[in-house]
This record gives structure tokens, sequence and C-alpha cells, in this order.
């Protein structure tokens, strides 16, 4: 089946336009018009911050067990070179938008225990950080719970990819 | 106001919002799989009954409030010429691209636990498809950092 952009069949609507392009900022609180919903929005707006922030070594340990995994496989690295860099820029949106997060040095993780499979190893920590952060986007709001979301969901991807 | 002071009148816009993009997703992947090999196509099947599920889970969510399930295109115009597997691969891609970022978009403006639930388990979902139709149409990386945000 072949179908052009001008197809007569097809309305003016494109596939899809109105979804893209979306632009989500974490900033994007607004002022409450009495000092209880000013109060209750601060509130609201610290608990957030609390969650994202909460969130940071968990991506931590993503970068890190990439890391690990590449040194325990260096064979590993090349066969999915752009996924550790895409754990480290997650890991840069993650503390850009937590509050107070600073690049912490984490307990070293335990890396893949010898005689291993080193990918399946890689896989399990990939897709357990994916699941903590889908719970806390379930119980985060607002442009929290996409950036956590979106985390999840890219984590997810990575866990396919290395399946 | 829903239960962290979103209103619900954004959370519905949001979820028409998610329930358009997923209209086109299906019709979407009747091109898809008209365009792939009668063998290849079991992905395409699983992606469009994936789509319709959703679809049909966000119009019930809809109807429950009261507000008017946006209805399905006659028709869309495909965003390039789908002539080869490599073109259907590419087209699953954007449908699949295009339903994350309703998805986040829906997730900011979720005010209800279940909502989220149900939008970051669909995203989730979504972009394992989008990994395996960005690998079948060659394209590198097969991953992204951050599905559905803008920027990204």
């Amino acid at each position: 089946m072949s179908a052009s952009p001008a197809s007569p069949g097809f309305p003016r609507r494109r596939l899809l336009t109105g979804t893209a392009g979306l632009a989500l900022l974490l900033a994007g609180c607004t002022s409450g018009g009495s000092g209880a919903a000013a109060e209750q929005a601060a509130e609201q707006t610290a608990a957030q911050g609390d969650r994202l922030t909460a969130q940071v070594p968990v991506q931590e340990a993503v970068v890190a067990a990439y890391d690990a995994a590449v040194a325990a496989d260096p064979a590993l690295g090349g066969a999915v070179p752009d996924l550790p860099g895409q754990a480290r820029e997650q890991l840069d949106r993650l503390r850009a938008a937590a509050p107070g997060a600073t690049a912490s040095s984490p307990s070293a993780p335990p890396g893949p225990p010898a005689g291993t499979d080193v990918r399946a190893w890689l896989r399990d920590q990939v897709s357990a950080a994916a699941a903590a952060h889908a719970a806390a986007c379930v119980e985060a709001s607002g442009a929290g719970s996409a950036l956590l979301g979106s985390l999840a969901a890219g984590l997810r991807g990575h866990a396919a990819a290395l399946a | 106001m829903a239960d962290d002071g979103t209103t619900a009148g954004t959370e519905d816009a949001a979820l028409a919002g998610v329930l358009a993009a997923e209209h086109a997703a299906v019709w979407g992947y009747g091109v898809v799989g008209a365009a792939l090999p009668v063998e290849g196509r079991a992905p395409a099947a699983a992606g469009e009954q994936a789509h319709r599920d959703s679809r049909d889970r966000l119009a019930e969510l809809l109807d429950e409030r009261d507000a008017d399930p946006v209805p399905a295109e006659g028709g869309y115009q495909l965003p390039f010429p789908v002539l080869s597997a490599v073109d259907a691969a590419a087209l699953a891609v954007v449908l699949e691209d295009g339903t994350s970022a309703a998805w986040v978009a829906l997730l900011d403006a979720a005010g209800d636990v279940p909502v989220r639930q149900l939008a970051v388990d669909s995203l989730g979902a979504a972009e394992e498809r989008a990994v395996a139709w960005r690998a079948a149409a060659g394209r590198t990386p097969v991953t992204t950092a951050l599905p559905g945000l803008a920027g990204s």
C-alpha cells in the first residue's frame, strides 16, 4: 500500500502533529491566590522536589552499573555504545530538576558477580531502576511525574535493547 | 479538583489528547501492517492491538467522567510515503513516539493516581515497541533517553 502526503484520501490533519513538541517545564508552579493556597502549593512543591531527589541515587546506581558492566565485559560496551551516555543524560536531567541534588559519591554498587552473564545482570539492574522510577512517578505529580515517567520508559527501552 | 490540586478539566483534556493519539496509532498500524510481508506482520498486529486496548480504556475513562471521547478521524495524512518494510518500521516509530509524547503530557496533567499508573505503564510499553521498530528501521541509537519529553 502506498500513500503520499498529498493523497486525496487523507484529510489535512497530519498524523499525530497535535502531540509533538510538548514543552514540559519543571519550573511551572503557579502562585496561590490566598495564603493557605500558597502554603499548600509550597508544600506540594517541596514534596515534589523530595520525590525527585530521592530518585537521584537510583539513577546514579544505573550509571555505576553501566560502568561496572562495561569494565567487566568490554565487548558489551561496543554492542550498546549509546546506552551509558543516555543513562548519564537521564541523571543530568533528574539532578537539574531535583532541588538540592548534588553529584554524590554513592557507595560503590557491587558489579556483576564473577562468571555471571554480564548483560543479563545489567538488564536486571536497569529494569529494577525503571520500576523504581515508575513507582515514584505514580506518587509524584505535574512535571515531576512526567520526568520520572519518561525516565522509567527510557530505562524500559534500555532493558529491551539489552534483552 | 483532583486529589493533588490538578483540575479535572485539565486531566480530561490530556486524556482526550492521548485518545486522539491512540486513534491515529490504530489507524497508522493498519498502514504499517499492510506494508510488511505477511510473515512479518505479527509485531504490527501486536502493536495495533495494544493501541486498540489503550484507546478503549481511555474512552471508558472519559465516559465515566461524562466527558465526550474524541472520535477518530476518517483518515490521517501520512508523514511520508510508506512503500517498504523499512518505511513501515519508520512509521511505527512515529506512531509510538507520538503516543509517548501524549502519555507524558497526561502525566504532567493527571491528578489521579490510577490515571498516572495507566500513563506510566503505557508509556513504557510504547517505548519498548519503539525500540524494536527503530532497530527494524535501521535507526541508531535504538533507544531514547527520555521518551516523550521535549528536547530529549
